[in-house]
C-alpha cells in the first residue's frame, strides 16, 4: 500500500503552464536572438591596416600555404622552387617588412601590447562580447528567482539522483518529494542547454547566442590574437624562412612520374614490383 | 581513386561543399526535437524515453545513409559513419527539453 503513494501525482494548476512555462521559454528565445543582434551591432569594423602592414602579413600566409602541402604539392617543381627561393631571399633581406629592411643598428623591439592601439581594440572587442553574453543570463536568472520561486513547475520524465534536489527544488522545502518535481530554475537550465539547436536553426551556424560555456574558451584564444599583431615580424619571417627551406627539402610533386602511372594503369607498362 | 595517405586525403576536401552538406545537421536536430515531442506525448518515462531517442537517431542515420549518402558516408561527410550517427550534445539537450515540455503539457497538467 505504501508503494501506491509514489504513484499518486501532484495536481498542478494549468495556469502555471500558461503563465510560467511558456513565458520563460519565450523570453529565453527572444533574449538569445537579441544577444545575437547586439553582438553584431557592437562589433566595430576591423581596423584598416596600411598596405605595407598587410603585405607583410600576406607574405607570411603565402609561405605557410606553400609549405603546407609541400609533400604532395600540386605545384610543379620549377614553379615551387622558384617561389620558395624567392620568398627565402625576401625574408632574409627583409623586403616585405612594414618599415623596410632592418637598419641593423638598433635591435627592433616589438611594440608594447598595452600601448599599441591595434591590440587594445582586439581585447576590448573580446571583453564586450563577454559582457553581452553574461549579463542577460544573470538578469534572467534573477528574474526567475524573484518572480517564479517557491512552487513546483513540472515533472521531469527521467529520474535524477538526490544530489540534484537542492539545486532543482530550490525554494520548496519538502524532504520527501520525488526529485522529478522541479522548480522554475531547473526549467531555466533545461532551456539554457536545449535552445542552442534552435538558435542554430534560426540564426545560422555562427551565432552569438550559443551557451556561455562555448564563449569561455574563445576568450582565451582571442587574447593571444592581440599580441599577434604586435609581434616582431622580422623574427617571424626569419623563422618562416627556416621552415620554408625545410619544406623545400621535403617537396614532392603530385604529378611526378604521372606518365608511368597512367601507362601502368592501362596495362601498357609492366606493373611495378 | 583513393588518396595514398591521410595528408593527400585532407587536401582533397573542398570547404564550400562541406558547408553545403551541413544541412544534414538541420535534419538531425529536427528529428531529435520531434522524437522528444513523441516521447512526451506518449508518456514515456525513464529509459523508455532514451530508448526512443536512440531508436530515432538510428532511423534518421539509416535514412541519411541510404538516401543522401547512397551507401558511402565517407564521401559526403568528413568523419565518416560516426559523425553521421552521432547526434551531438545540442541534439541530446534539445530532445530532453522537448520531451520534458510535452510530457508536462500532456500528462502533468490537466
Amino acid at each position: 500500500m505504501l508503494s501506491n503513494l509514489n504513484v499518486v501525482s501532484l495536481y498542478l494548476d494549468p495556469q502555471i503552464r500558461d503563465w510560467v512555462l511558456f513565458p520563460i521559454t519565450l523570453v529565453m528565445i527572444l533574449v538569445g536572438i537579441l544577444r545575437h543582434y547586439v553582438v553584431i551591432l557592437l562589433q566595430s569594423p576591423p581596423k584598416k591596416l596600411s598596405r605595407a602592414a598587410i603585405r607583410e602579413q600576406r607574405a607570411l600566409v603565402h609561405s605557410q600555404v606553400l609549405r603546407a602541402t609541400s609533400t604532395n604539392s600540386p605545384v610543379p617543381e620549377s614553379f615551387y622552387k622558384s617561389i620558395s627561393q624567392n620568398l627565402s631571399q625576401a625574408f632574409t633581406a627583409g623586403t616585405y617588412l612594414k618599415d623596410g629592411p632592418p637598419q641593423g643598428d638598433a635591435p627592433s623591439t616589438p611594440p608594447n601590447p598595452l600601448s599599441d592601439p591595434n591590440a587594445m581594440d582586439g581585447m576590448m572587442a573580446g571583453m564586450k562580447t563577454q559582457m553581452v553574453m553574461m549579463v542577460p543570463q544573470m538578469v534572467i536568472m534573477g528574474w526567475i528567482n524573484f518572480f517564479f520561486q517557491g512552487f513546483v513547475l513540472i515533472k521531469l520524465p527521467f529520474p535524477l539522483t538526490l544530489g540534484f534536489k537542492s539545486m532543482l527544488q530550490r525554494g520548496i522545502e519538502t524532504p520527501d518529494m520525488d526529485v522529478r518535481w522541479v522548480s522554475s530554475l531547473s526549467w531555466y537550465f533545461l532551456n539554457f542547454f536545449g535552445l542552442n539547436g534552435l538558435y542554430r536553426l534560426i540564426l545560422g551556424g555562427d551565432n552569438a547566442a550559443d551557451a556561455a560555456r562555448d564563449m569561455a574558451t574563445p576568450f582565451a584564444a582571442g587574447v593571444p590574437q592581440a599580441p599577434g599583431q604586435a609581434q616582431d615580424y622580422n623574427k617571424l619571417l626569419i623563422a618562416e624562412k627556416d621552415n620554408l627551406e625545410l619544406a623545400e627539402g621535403l617537396y614532392s610533386w603530385v604529378g611526378k612520374d604521372v606518365e608511368q602511372r597512367v601507362l601502368r594503369r592501362y596495362g601498357k607498362f609492366p606493373p611495378s614490383s | 581513386m583513393s588518396a595514398p595517405n591521410a595528408d593527400a586525403a585532407a587536401q582533397r576536401i573542398y570547404l564550400p561543399n562541406i558547408k553545403h552538406n551541413s544541412a544534414l545537421l538541420t535534419v538531425k536536430f529536427l528529428s531529435a526535437c520531434l522524437a522528444g515531442a513523441t516521447a512526451g506525448i506518449l508518456g514515456l518515462q525513464n529509459w523508455l524515453g532514451f530508448a526512443l531517442f536512440i531508436a530515432s537517431t538510428l532511423v534518421t542515420s539509416a535514412c541519411i545513409y541510404v538516401i543522401n549518402c547512397k551507401g558511402r558516408p565517407a564521401k559526403y561527410v568528413p568523419g565518416g559513419l560516426w559523425e553521421l550517427v552521432n547526434p551531438g550534445q545540442d541534439n541530446i539537450f534539445s530532445f530532453i527539453l522537448t520531451w520534458t515540455l510535452f510530457f508536462g503539457i500532456v500528462h502533468v497538467y490537466d
